[in-house]
């Protein structure tokens, strides 16, 4: 069964320079405004049970699309079908009160959510105990800080248990502890084949919750297919952009699709190569805690005048580092300004590797002076560190000693 | 659609009874949040507003008995217009923010917008219901009670709904002319000005002027409040013209209201 059908749907904005012009739009029915067009021309459908990715810049109409699937807004032309109860968390404890208590706004919420009056005692309690609110949930919601808030929001809307979950940007908030929680719900969601339609910048998590994603670029899908392939393609695109890129480039073009017509983008620098070896040159797959691990990257610089610093990082996924290495205060590495053509292997040797379990991506990179901004970045396929004998995320070097007195 | 439009406004308060009934309690009680005296306040401010009152006008300006209404207290003749006019003049001035104090709620969550301006009515009417009870009944324990007395609450209604349906169109307009905001608190001083609350509608001499009060539905409500009180007699012309006022301003207001709320979301 298909959960969700959107058939060629286009979303355009009116905008007026002064609030009278809509008035006097009305009155004289003379156009007064410019046509700003956010979506145009979307299809997709999501079958029951799948889970779909929505990836895009800024401004790109992502959140606006969210919005049409809902019904908050009405499509300027095409169509939107959902089967089944929906929950949409478009943002995070829209409709609390400040000055009611968490118990309070559970109910509120809930039967904005649409859940019967009746079944809320039942999952009230999951809901204290997912948010862990604990006596706090008695206190009135403007007490909460902004973590408590969004814990409690988050509980309640999953919880709910629609056919149809749409989530905002949820998960860039909470701690991590919380975060980890809020992907079981929702892969616990995917389980009981639900669906989700799920909008985020993280890269990560759209690769790790959906099946399939859709990559919007101004207003129109630029890809869609598997999630991973789709990710994959995006993030090249994101890496090909100048990093700091003028202001003007993002705003909405007035004049719509007729500016389609856009300059090549200049590339600062590009990362030919970047390889995980051992020290004995052979490229590894897998990684050996307390081994020595040399990192090897190819650099090209493609502009005049780049300064910049070389980088490496362990990480664990796109948004989180475990170690990281820049040349930033290493006085005999050459900091620029190169020329365009330069090229530059550059190796770093990590001695005794710390990690003791887990997956981690390899990225090398060439940062700005500051060490602040990437101009490119490379991530290398995910390496997995070898079954080994202990207890805890590390291992060290060590030596022992016992005498007996 | 007109009538699928109409009908889905009559029937959401019990279509979404449990959203209209959470509503309801969150805006009634919000208003007493965190006070010590709390729902209390609901039966000291009619009471201490009635003292004021007696106070001002029986005291400081010698306000007694009106000729025509006999022995009545001026005091009483004023509460009974104005207690009522409360409900609605608070409902009024509170509509034009209605909608844009939930704006967060309406652009980010999908429910039906439409309970806002019942449960915006629905509250202040709830609030002041209280305070004209209170008059009704002390009325009665000085003898007042007659039969006709059951006509009060219908009365009571129909102002209800005609102020629904003006909300229903002031809280909507507002948000594509904030204006209003300004506007609407001056026309309900003109418009209590306007009905005879204060002062009693024989006071005004030309018959042609008192006549264009009948323009004015809460004249009309006031007009009968007080025939049915103090006369036990009843008007059939206000009668005649609250009746189709109050269902006219309902149901268009409502309708009007559909009409327009899917494009809240693009103004809001």
């Amino acid at each position: 069964m298909t959960r969700i059908t959107v058939n060629n749907l286009y979303k355009d904005f009116k905008i007026y320079d002064k609030p009278q012009d809509r008035l006097a739009e009305i009155i004289l029915r003379k156009p007064r405004h410019k046509v700003y067009h956010v979506l145009s021309d979307i299809s997709f459908a999501v079958p029951d049970g799948k889970s779909l990715g929505i990836i895009g810049d800024n401004g790109a109409g992502k959140s606006t699309l969210l919005k049409l699937l809902v019904g908050i807004l009405q499509p300027t032309s095409g169509d939107v079908q959902l089967q089944g109860q929906v929950a949409a968390l478009l943002e995070l404890g829209a409709g609390f009160h400040p000055e009611f208590t968490g118990r309070k706004n559970i109910y509120l919420n809930a039967a904005l959510l649409g859940v019967p009056d009746e079944n809320i005692p039942e999952i009230e309690n999951d809901i204290i105990e997912f948010s862990e609110l604990d006596y706090f949930i008695d206190r009135p919601v403007k007490t909460y800080s902004s973590g408590m808030f969004v814990r409690l929001a988050f509980s309640i809307a999953t919880m709910v248990r629609p056919d149809i979950l749409v989530i905002d940007e949820a998960l860039s908030v909470g701690d991590m502890a919380f975060q980890k929680k809020c992907v079981q719900r929702m892969n616990e969601f995917r389980e009981q084949q639900k669906t989700m339609v799920f909008c985020s910048h993280s890269m990560f998590h759209v690769q790790e919750l959906c099946d399939t994603a859709i990559w919007i670029d101004k207003g129109k899908i630029q890809e869609m297919g598997d999630s991973d392939k789709v990710v994959g393609h995006y993030e090249d695109y994101c890496n090909s952009k100048k990093v700091y890129h003028s202001i003007r480039e993002d705003m909405p073009h007035e004049d719509g699709p007729a500016s389609n017509t856009e300059e090549p983008k200049v590339q600062d620098c590009r990362i030919n190569s970047l390889s995980v070896k051992s020290p004995e040159g052979v490229e590894l797959s897998s990684l050996t805690p307390l081994e020595d691990v040399v990192l090897e990257m190819e650099v090209e610089v493609l502009a005049d005048g780049i300064e910049g610093n070389f980088g490496f990082a362990f990480m664990k996924s796109a948004e989180e580092p475990v170690a990281s290495f820049l040349t930033t205060d290493i006085g005999h590495i050459e900091k620029g300004p190169f020329h365009k053509g330069d090229k530059f292997t550059v190796s770093l040797t990590v001695k005794s590797l710390a990690m003791r379990v887990g997956d981690f991506y390899v990225l090398g990179g060439l940062a700005d002076k500051s060490g602040l901004l990437w101009y490119e970045t490379k991530f290398s396929k995910q390496l997995h560190i070898e079954a080994n004998k202990g207890v805890g995320p590390l291992l060290m070097q060590s030596e022992w000693k016992v005498n007996q007195l | 659609m007109f009538f699928k439009l109409i009908s889905d406004w009559i029937k959401s308060p019990f279509h979404s009874a449990r959203l209209f009934n959470n509503f309801t309690r969150q805006d009634f009680f919000v208003q007493f949040t965190a006070s010590i005296a709390g729902v209390f306040w609901l039966f000291l401010t009619p009471i201490v507003n009635i003292i004021i009152y007696s106070f001002v006008f029986g005291y400081v300006f010698q306000m007694r008995a009106l000729p025509e209404f006999g022995e009545t207290q001026f005091v009483i003749f004023m509460m009974i217009g104005y207690l009522p006019w409360f409900a609605f003049a608070e409902a009024i001035s509170k509509s034009p923010g209605l909608l844009l104090e939930k704006a967060p709620l309406i652009t980010k969550v999908m429910f039906p917008v439409q309970l806002l301006p019942i449960v915006g009515t629905v509250v202040p009417y709830l609030t002041h219901v209280i305070g004209f009870g209170l008059l009704l009944l002390y009325l009665a324990l000085q003898g007042y009670l007659s039969l006709l007395w059951l006509l009060i609450p219908v009365i009571f209604f129909l102002q209800f709904l005609f102020t629904m349906g003006l909300v229903a169109i002031l809280s909507a307009f507002c948000v594509f002319l904030r204006d209003l905001q300004q506007l609407v608190a001056l026309l309900i001083t003109l418009w209590f000005f306007l009905t005879p609350i204060i002062y009693p509608i024989s006071i005004i001499e030309s018959e042609t002027v008192r006549e264009l009060f009948l323009f004015n539905p809460m004249h009309s409500f006031v007009s009968l409040y007080r025939d049915i009180i103090l006369f036990e007699s009843i008007s059939l012309v206000n009668l005649q013209i609250i009746i189709p006022v109050s269902l006219i301003s309902y149901l268009i207001g409502g309708w009007l209201f559909m009409r327009i709320k899917h494009a809240f979301g693009d103004v809001l």
